[in-house]
């Protein structure tokens, strides 16, 4: 008897759980939360978190979100996403922090017909060849291009060194665009003047500076990790080089400035979004939410977790269903989506078409230079 | 006689093996069949380590380079012509691979050949250092590979990494190969060599002695392992249809050492068992990052917890495997580890 009325309370059980469930859009998240690149899944899973507690329900359904760790690792990457297509059930898919990460779950992804939301992995490999993988970011050529433009239009530099992390898949792609992008503007050959590399984990880059300071280029284009980037600057600076330090979205971190001290001030780089200059309605509201939650400033990373699980969600809105196949056309068909990065538009490779923020170290804090809408 | 039940009880494991594989394609998920696949892999990781650290005696920790050697010849080899110049957009792939479009069975013995070609380039000069010095230089060899394939742009695409590597890899190839692996290595140690091997990690001087050609035999074992490592991230490279040069850092070698020394260095049946126990473990233990529900409490997941007691586990595992095993393996101690 006891058994009987314990299995029928174990079906009971069991019945609400499922019909409760059914009801559910599952969303996973893949992020490195251990390992290197833990500190930018972090920013990336709160952004995420936010925009689910703002925002948790959609056609009447409720979200959740399921997050994995994959360790900033690629094998892991590609158990994770794995384990949230098949275990979870996942309709969709946002990550990961890491290009090579991203690139390790889009076969799975493809093959699964799962679409997938990349927040910032800016490799153009990425989404290439791939229908089911798509960013709200922009990629590191336009990146590097919109940096070029900064240097020849407002700075006026003519002569150019560009130093690069030759480890860091960001760091080639945004020099080697930003060489090309320099080249044609300045319309001469020999306006690169020096082209120097170093590996992630490097300290010392006397030998690189000291090759750029005989060059005397009117800028440095320096694209590298934020420490890294910014014990260069120290380093050039103690040298005397004193021409102005450009470099990519990865600088935006407090360790920059705090590494680099006076160093760093005057350096100007693009990024994703700025907290200071809201570009959308959209920005306002995610800006003051995370202020209230979090209790302090938010970074790009966040904005683009917040930007991609927005996205998703307007995108099953308008579809009026949360199976996939529907989300990936809906995604495809991505225009004008106003997101707190500003306004994506996505192209026929699954990139986002958008606007680049540049800002500018100046009295310690990273204050907002301009905005450079995509040619 | 004994003899006779030995063949027995392998073909039993092979049937077995054949079986097991066969229903799980049958009737599970792709997320557990990529698991059992990363086990094959790792098996053929471990007892190719497993020969040259726990059967020869050499602590060598240049796993992961001669891994990244394998993937990258067999990335490169079997990517459709199309798929190569999508990836090298940054500079041209060098001509003479640009239109190479191999199978997945030669590009697999290429992997294994130029790794071993590495093994025997390496091995020849470094193998005559012994114990710490022998792990730093194949330690530093490791690290130089991957410095070489982060410059080499027009070869490896460089930090971009290499994408859209066919997905050949299907549990029939990793665990056929780990079984050929482990068929190899069991019949290696068996004949002289294997027993020369064996003199050679109990000590240097009296095999020497005993008239073995002390230099041969490294380089034949760390030329071997370095084969099947090889061929083994070829398989990696082939399973997850990516690669690039920051996943053969030196944690890749530790994951297999761990392999190694938990199944016990020299024993070919605890490195199978090392392997998958390790693999299936660190996903099995995803739960414990997850938030748990318990109906009115809710605890919320702390990421790495499950490393947390992986690593626990890990270490329970050791002190009690250590006192249980001690007295089998006393007097075979590795000789690096005597000193």
């Amino acid at each position: 008897m006891k058994k009987t009325i314990g299995l029928l309370l174990l079906v009971l059980v069991l019945a609400i759980a499922s019909s409760a469930s059914a009801e559910v859009i599952k969303i996973g998240v893949f992020e490195p939360m251990t390992g290197p690149n833990a500190a930018g899944g972090e920013m990336t899973v709160e952004g995420i978190e936010l925009a689910l507690e703002l925002r948790g329900e959609v056609l009447g359904r409720k979200v959740e979100i399921i997050v994995v760790d994959n360790k900033s690792d690629k094998v892991e990457a590609a158990n994770a996403v794995s384990r949230l297509i098949e275990k979870d059930k996942v309709v969709a898919i946002i990550g990961s922090y890491g290009s090579s990460l991203s690139m390790a779950a889009g076969d799975i992804v493809n093959k699964a017909q799962v679409p997938t939301v990349g927040c910032s992995p800016t490799n153009p490999l990425v989404t290439l060849n791939n229908p089911y993988y798509f960013r709200v970011c922009f990629i590191d050529p336009f990146q590097g291009t919109v940096m070029a433009n900064y240097a020849v239009n407002e700075l006026g530099a003519k002569t150019a060194a560009v130093i690069q992390d030759v480890t860091q898949d960001y760091s080639v792609g945004l020099s080697k665009y930003f060489v090309d992008a320099f080249r044609e503007l300045t319309g001469n050959q020999n306006s690169i003047v020096e082209m120097s590399s170093y590996n992630t984990g490097d300290q010392d880059f006397t030998a690189q500076l000291t090759n750029v300071k005989n060059k005397m280029p009117d800028i440095v284009f320096a694209p590298g990790n934020y420490g890294e980037s910014a014990l260069l600057i120290r380093q050039a600076r103690e040298l005397g080089i004193d021409v102005p330090f450009l470099g990519g979205d990865t600088w935006e971190a407090p360790e920059f400035l705090s590494i680099g001290g006076v160093a760093v001030e005057g350096a100007v780089f693009s990024t994703h979004f700025t907290s200071e200059a809201p570009v959308t309605e959209e920005s306002e509201v995610f800006l003051a939410a995370y202020r209230e939650k979090f209790g302090r400033e938010a970074n790009a990373f966040a904005a683009l977790g917040y930007d991609a699980y927005m996205l998703i969600l307007d995108v099953i809105e308008e579809a009026g269903s949360a199976d996939s196949q529907a989300i990936r056309d809906g995604l495809a068909q991505t225009e004008g989506f106003v997101g707190a990065t500003g306004v994506i538009t996505l192209d026929a490779n699954g990139d986002a078409v958008k606007s680049a923020v540049i800002n500018q170290v100046d009295d310690g804090k990273f204050i907002y230079l301009t905005t450079v809408e995509p040619f | 006689m004994r003899e006779k039940s030995k063949t027995h009880v392998t073909l039993i494991i092979l049937v077995l093996t054949i079986l097991g594989l066969f229903l799980a394609n049958r009737y599970l998920d792709a997320y557990k069949i990529r698991i059992i696949n990363l086990s094959g892999i790792y098996v053929t990781l471990g007892l190719s380590m497993n020969l040259i650290n726990g059967m020869t005696g050499m602590f060598s920790l240049g796993h992961a380079g001669f891994m990244a050697i394998g993937a990258y010849t067999v990335g490169i080899l079997t990517m459709p012509v199309s798929m190569k110049q999508m990836n090298f957009f940054m500079q041209p792939i060098v001509p003479f691979l640009a239109n190479v479009e191999w199978g997945f069975l030669p590009a697999l013995l290429a992997a294994g050949l130029i790794a071993a070609l590495f093994g025997v380039l390496i091995g020849a000069p470094v193998l005559r250092l012994t114990d710490d010095y022998l792990a730093i230089a194949t330690l530093g060899f490791a690290e130089i590979i991957r410095v070489v394939f982060t410059n080499t742009q027009s070869l490896t695409n460089g930090a971009l990494g290499l994408k859209g590597i066919p997905n050949y890899t299907n549990t029939w190839w990793s665990w056929g190969v780990a079984l050929v692996t482990m068929w190899f290595i069991s019949f290696l140690m068996k004949g002289t060599y294997g027993k020369a091997f064996l003199a050679i990690r109990e000590d240097e001087v009296a095999a020497r002695a005993m008239g073995i050609n002390l230099f041969k035999h490294k380089v034949m074992s760390f030329s071997f392992g370095c084969f099947f490592a090889g061929v083994a991230g070829g398989l990696m490279a082939a399973l997850l249809g990516t690669i690039d040069p920051n996943m053969f850092r030196i944690t890749l070698t530790f994951n297999i050492l761990l392999i190694v020394v938990l199944g016990g260095l020299g024993k070919i049946g605890g490195t199978v068992i090392a392997a998958v126990v390790v693999t299936v473990m660190m996903e099995a233990l995803r739960f414990l990052d997850e938030s748990i529900d318990l109906g009115l409490v809710q605890i919320k997941g702390i990421p790495g917890m499950r490393m947390v007691v992986f690593s626990i586990i890990l270490i329970f595992v050791v002190i009690v495997r250590e006192k249980g095993f001690l007295k089998r393996t006393k007097g075979r101690e590795l000789t690096y580890v005597k000193n």
